[in-house]
């Protein structure tokens, strides 16, 4: 009697430390992890020049002033080109869901949840046996 | 069996069972962005290729764009100002529940002579959909519609839609002078890679008809 109530307890504390662990182990980030850096939204300057060649283009344009941050090198500078600044590489503009994450998650808990039905499926079965007095 | 250990019994059965029903969810939706299928029309014109729509419209002043609307896929977006990201590859709108398209600073206006250039995501992490999630659905002879800051509208004709790899991300070809004004779209397409995408897809269009502004 009193191995199976300890028993029974034990096997409920296993299974909310099998649900517990992944939620701790998320708290920390609770929002998706940009793939870009931190200073996406910052506005950068506009080149005061878009493009010789372009026709009413010739009026200077004040552009709004919206940031001083210095913009990083450019990758590789066009002469006199309609794009100023050729940006390096592809555009990063898909992040996906943190799947990964998500499918460590759901393989912990399901792997907690199966042990434990395991061993619950065992104990009913001795217990069986000694109701039957095998 | 005791009544008590009966209980203690079921309880350690039952308990399991709802960890499974909690933990159940955290997949889902994690295949809304696979959905996401290249639509192919022709490929685009090199820089210097006249062939385009019937009429052409004349080239607006340099005003930044300020809205997008694409009414073919129910894009209608605010348009946030991009540059360039540390390591030298093109800004991305931040990642956001409500996110908005981007217009890459560096190139023209839309409606400027040149390829003006706005990116939008395809998904934004958990938050789900991005604002360009179909933009591979866009067909040849599609609008987009932009509204600068100056109150002026620029039309455009979609003229291909291309999905490439990332690793071949054909530079020249988005990036390049061109001799009319013209627009691309950029977002990320394709098979998933960890958490991100292995394609990207270019919407290319050029500028179909224009309002300007009253002021000059």
């Amino acid at each position: 009697m009193r191995r199976t109530v300890l028993s029974a307890a034990a096997l409920a504390c296993t299974a909310v430390l099998a649900a517990t662990v992944p939620a701790f182990a998320d708290a920390a980030t609770p929002s998706p992890v940009a793939t870009a850096p931190t200073h996406t939204a910052t506005p950068t300057p506009v080149p005061t020049s878009p493009a010789a060649s372009a026709p009413g283009s010739t009026q200077p344009k004040p552009e709004p002033s919206i940031s001083e941050v210095p913009e990083p090198v450019a990758t590789r500078p066009t002469e006199q080109g309609q794009v100023s600044v050729v940006p390096k590489g592809a555009p990063d503009t898909g992040v996906a869901e943190e799947s990964s994450g998500s499918g460590s998650q759901g393989a912990l808990i399901g792997g907690g949840a199966a042990a434990v039905l395991a061993a619950g499926g065992a104990v009913f079965v001795v217990r069986r046996r000694r109701a039957t007095g095998a | 069996m005791t009544l008590f250990s009966r209980r203690a019994f079921a309880a350690a059965v039952l308990a399991p069972l709802l960890l499974v029903g909690c933990g159940g969810p955290g997949d889902h939706g994690s295949g809304a962005a696979q959905d996401h299928r290249s639509t192919v029309a022709n490929s685009p014109r090199t820089s210097g290729d006249s062939s385009g729509p019937a009429h052409t419209a004349h080239a607006l002043r340099h005003s930044a764009p300020v809205r997008l609307r694409i009414p073919a896929i129910g894009v209608d977006t605010p348009v946030m100002r991009l540059g360039l990201a540390a390591d030298g590859s093109v800004q991305v709108p931040p990642i956001t529940a409500d996110d908005q398209a981007g217009w890459y600073g560096h190139s023209p206006t839309p409606g400027q002579v040149g390829p003006s250039v706005i990116l939008g995501h395809a998904t934004v992490g958990a938050y789900g959909d991005g604002v360009f999630r179909d933009l591979a659905r866009l067909h040849q002879g599609e609008r987009i519609v932009t509204r600068l800051e100056n109150g002026s509208e620029a039309e455009f004709t979609v003229s291909a839609v291309r999905t490439v790899a990332k690793a071949a991300f054909p530079t020249d070809t988005v990036y390049g002078d061109v001799d009319r004004p013209e627009l691309r779209l950029i977002t990320c397409g394709g098979p998933r890679t960890g958490d991100g995408y292995r394609d990207n897809v270019i919407v290319f269009a050029t500028l179909s008809s224009t309002m300007s502004s009253t002021s000059p």
